[in-house]
């Protein structure tokens, strides 16, 4: 298995290191097509009968044997997986385009090659069974996307985004390897499978914990988010697609499937509170960030994080009606976070490729900078908006009816009278996140796309090529059918559901007449509105129609500057909510005492206060340990074979006074 | 069935019609002045509809499709609403959630339209609304979870079907309900942008909120975006009733009634009686509201847990 998995790498990389410049992403978007298709046909049949396939089974696999099968979960995330890496590779042709001239080839080969080996590991992680395949996949995603992220290497910033992510992904391998390694010692397989037998057996709450930190890296938990608002304003926009819409789903994957092992009532309990709490304060905290951002990527990846949050909260919820036995609980929050997941990988793509056609047009992705943008990218901006407004979760797009999944757990959960306090804390948090994501999303499409353009680059920025809005078409699709058609959408996540808890698939009666209902109201929605909308063009048609100046309120010498900025938008939110995102900047505003008053020149920033964690003493510590440990690096081999020497006379000492064996 | 739901959704718009009328008579009684038609706003409207329509050259197609989606969402929202125990046109599982978020739509729309004009004064009222409609969400949502905890179901319909069975007893009822009705009732005041929070007739742009979002807007447009605020009023007054009326018995033609009075003289009583809020007090007061509904209802679930007290 392992050699013909390196020599299918080698082949890979030979190929996209062999073709000529402007057809390297061709390549690459062939094999990444021709895997998702594969791996998409299969997931297709495996949620269609619902019977598991053994994909692979290798019994020299690294430390021991590997298999690789694909149950109804696996399936979901698989298909997640193929939409989002085949949109982004698509996109990638159009995005590099205008950077291929100033990269060498090599540079653009190994992009290139690393995009398709994240594609492919990622749907290694999404089938393995588990041990130490899992974490081979697990770590090649790490190293490719940490590849892709260094695409612009030779910018500072991005060179220390890439390498912050490193470490902290790092950090969570560690967690992985010590959770699966507890696991192997324990019950002699590292499977997730085996999972069951160690929790049956033991307090299942310390690994637990372990899995739930180790995969949250990943998955951007609060605390540990810090790592996303730096990578992805640093990486390419198709990479930020496939990072913040695909690979932090994986993250999600392996905390479903470790929970979904627990079988323990009161374990399970514990579980769910956990997850809820986290995923609580990961929303509020994503979304409170979001709104404060004043660059178009940063706010979609704290948006990310927030998503994150309300998928947690859904699957908090599930779990918790699993520890209650109440299976239609159960049901609404697995099937809304499962949703959620596939959705959040839907739009996100689409706005993260809608940043990429910002930034390649105008050159800039700060709010402040841009706006008037939908006259001259009117495709995108369309498309963008369709994006905003599925991930605020309004009806009738998909992002309405998962979270409308998640809402009716808390909500059933509150009507049965079961883990009341626990289910009012999701409702609230959710309701606030909900709200806030309505100001966070406007403040970035009005500040964007509307109103007129705060500078003349802006002014004459034109519309992206076909390909790229093709590769933008694709999740638009998929948010449409899910939104419009949402019973589909529903069989499919109770069918992976039910491989996460049998009992939440006997729990989803109640569900397909809300779907009926759902779909109904939004098709009612639409046809209200084209009602609406045709009947007032038919009557304007026949009136005075005029144009004249947007009113100024009696003020006669209004400029593009004097446009409400993202800035001036979430002022009002940032009044109350400063302590989380304090302002920091330089320069000062104008000051209510002068009369009249000079010109200012100010800068803003909102800081995340999490990532004073990251710049406190014992970094500072590391960092000096780190400095003495270099004198030994000096760069001379009569040194380096005199370590050697050391090193073996300690061994050898070692072992003659019978320290080690 | 079919029938009964049809007369729920006319007799929704006719309260929707009704309470603004009786809002400027109660004021104008309140005032010592005469007043003006009780229909008058309705002549205001067709006025409107008649006229043609001047555009701003920064505004694009988006601008003209808001009022549109605006009225759209506001009207299938009142379509969730059940007038006393009247069966509602649309009804599933979870309804609360779709009103709330067919409300947030209208919101999302009037706030990018605002935005589109590139004007400041209209940014400063959509990130007033967007603000002050981020925090209202929870309150809203509290008050249904109240409804929720005690009738046991998630939609409307089902609350007010009549078949109300209750674990607690029936003086403890009717006190969450009242005061979830009262919850109810403050946020008529927000959604419509009425006294305390924000002022319709205020004429300083500086101070507006809901009023210098739509400063752009005019015939046609400006006529579908009144009467989405009367049919957004009239959803939260026709649940606020219906909740006040629960706890005894709920009939549409008591209900009706009630949403129309009780809307009418709150904020006629209100609006002539004290002034507008400062503005930075107005996140104090929806903090509070919210804070309202969640004391509301664990006091619900406390008493639903009929936890001993010694």
């Amino acid at each position: 298995m392992f050699p013909y998995l390196l020599t299918a790498l080698a082949a890979v990389a030979a190929a996209i290191f062999g073709a000529p410049l402007r057809a390297k992403a061709w390549v690459a978007l062939a094999v990444v097509a021709a895997a998702s298709a594969w791996a998409g046909s299969t997931a297709i049949g495996v949620l269609a009968d619902g019977a598991p396939r053994i994909l692979w089974q290798a019994d020299g696999f690294l430390l021991g044997g590997g298999g690789g099968s694909m149950d109804t979960l696996s399936a979901l995330f698989v298909l997640l997986i193929s939409l989002g890496s085949v949109a982004s590779v698509l996109y990638s042709h159009g995005y590099l385009a205008h950077s291929l001239a100033e990269k060498s080839p090599a540079h653009v080969s190994l992009h290139y090659t690393a995009l398709t080996v994240m594609a492919l590991s990622m749907l290694g992680v999404a089938t393995s069974d588990g041990g130490y395949t899992f974490l081979f996949f697990w770590e090649l995603m790490t190293i490719a996307s940490f590849l892709l992220i260094l695409y612009d290497a030779e910018r500072r910033e991005t060179v220390r985004a890439a390498l912050a992510y490193l470490i902290m992904m790092h950090i969570g391998f560690v967690l992985l390897v010590a959770g699966f390694a507890t696991l192997d010692r324990a019950c002699g397989s590292a499977d997730f499978a085996a999972l069951a037998g160690y929790f049956a057996g033991r307090n299942p709450l310390p690994l637990f914990l372990v899995f739930l930190l180790g995969f949250g890296m990943k998955a951007g938990l609060f605390p540990m988010h810090v790592w996303l608002p730096q990578a992805h304003p640093a990486a390419p926009s198709h990479v930020s697609a496939l990072m913040s819409g695909v690979m932090i789903k994986t993250g999600i994957y392996g905390i479903l499937r470790v929970t979904a092992q627990l079988a323990d009532l009161p374990a399970l309990r514990t579980a769910g509170l956990i997850l809820l709490g986290c995923g609580i304060a990961t929303g509020l905290w994503g979304i409170l960030l979001a709104s404060a951002q004043n660059d178009i990527k940063r706010l979609l990846a704290y948006s990310s994080i927030e998503n994150v949050g309300v998928i947690l909260i859904g699957a908090g919820v599930g779990t918790l009606g699993l520890a209650a036995g109440n299976d239609t609980v159960a049901a609404c929050g697995l099937c809304g976070a499962l949703l959620h997941t596939f959705n959040h990988s839907l739009f996100k793509s689409l706005l993260f490729f809608g940043a990429g056609n910002v930034l390649t047009q105008t050159r800039t992705l700060s709010l402040d900078a841009l706006g008037g943008l939908g006259k001259h990218m009117p495709v995108s901006a369309l498309l963008f908006l369709a994006g905003a407004a599925a991930i605020c979760a309004l009806p009738p797009l998909n992002g309405f009816v998962s979270e409308l999944l998640i809402y009716l757990g808390l909500l059933d959960g509150i009507a049965a009278g079961s883990g009341v306090p626990a289910a009012a804390a999701g409702l609230a948090a959710l309701a606030l996140i909900g709200g806030l994501a309505v100001l966070t999303f406007t403040k970035l499409y009005g500040t964007v796309f509307l109103g007129a353009p705060r500078t003349h680059e802006v002014a004459e920025s034109t519309e992206v090529d076909r390909v790229r809005i093709a590769a933008m078409a694709l999740p638009l699709a998929g948010i449409l059918l899910v939104g419009l058609f949402p019973q589909a959408a529903l069989d499919l996540v109770v069918r992976a559901a039910g491989a996460l808890a049998p009992e939440a698939a006997r729990g989803t009666a109640s569900l397909p007449p809300v779907m009926t209902a759902v779909c109904r109201t939004a098709w009612l929605l639409i046809a209200v509105t084209g009602l609406l909308y045709a009947v007032k063009s038919r009557a304007q048609r026949r009136r005075i129609r005029r144009t004249g100046p947007t009113w100024g309120c009696g003020f006669t010498a209004p400029n593009v500057r004097m446009q409400y900025t993202g800035e001036s938008f979430a002022e009002g939110l940032q009044s109350v909510a400063a302590s989380v995102a304090p302002r920091s900047g330089e320069g000062r505003a104008v000051d209510k005492s002068e009369l009249f008053p000079a010109a200012h020149n100010f800068d803003a920033e909102h800081k995340d206060r999490i990532d004073a964690l990251f710049a406190a003493w014992w970094v500072e510590m590391l960092r000096r340990i780190n400095r003495q440990m270099m004198r030994l690096r000096t760069g001379k081999v009569n040194h380096y074979v005199l370590f050697a020497l050391l090193f073996l006379v300690t061994v050898f000492l070692l072992s003659v006074f019978n320290l080690i064996r | 069935m079919m029938t009964t739901s049809l007369l729920n959704t006319l007799l929704a718009c006719g309260v929707a019609l009704a309470i603004p009328g009786l809002i400027n008579r109660v004021r104008a009684r309140l005032a010592g002045r005469k007043g003006i038609r009780f229909a008058q706003h309705l002549y205001d409207v067709r006025l409107l509809l008649r006229k043609g329509a001047v555009y701003s050259p920064t505004v694009s197609a988006l601008f003209r499709a808001a009022p549109a989606v605006y009225l759209g969402a506001a009207f299938t929202a009142l379509l969730f609403i059940p007038v006393g125990d009247l069966a509602p046109l649309l009804s599933f599982d979870g309804d609360l959630i779709c009103f709330a978020y067919l409300l947030a739509l209208g919101r999302f729309a009037l706030i990018l339209a605002a935005l589109d004009t590139g004007s400041s004064f209209e940014g400063m009222g959509a990130s007033r609304e967007a603000l002050y409609g981020a925090l209202a969400e929870p309150a809203l949502l509290f008050a249904g979870a109240t409804l929720a905890l005690v009738c046991g179901c998630t939609s409307f319909a089902d609350l007010t079907a009549g078949a109300l069975f209750v674990s607690m007893s029936g003086m403890h009822t009717a006190v969450v309900l009242l005061l979830t009705a009262y919850v109810l009732l403050k946020l008529v005041f927000v959604e419509s942008g009425r006294v305390p929070v924000d002022d319709p007739r205020t004429h300083l742009e500086l101070t507006m909120i809901h009023e210098v979002m739509c400063l752009d807007y005019c015939g046609i447009d400006l006529a579908m975006i009144k009467i989405a605020g009367w049919f957004k009023t009239a959803a939260l007054a026709l649940l606020a009733a219906d909740t006040a009326l629960m706890a005894f018995d709920c009939r549409w033609w008591t209900a009706a009634p009630l949403a129309v009075l009780l809307t009418g003289a709150a904020v006629g009583v209100v609006e002539s009686t004290r002034a507008r809020n400062k503005l930075v007090r107005n996140t104090t007061f929806l903090l509070t509201l919210a804070a309202l509904a969640a004391l509301v209802f664990f006091t619900g679930y406390l008493l639903q847990s009929d936890i001993e007290i010694r």
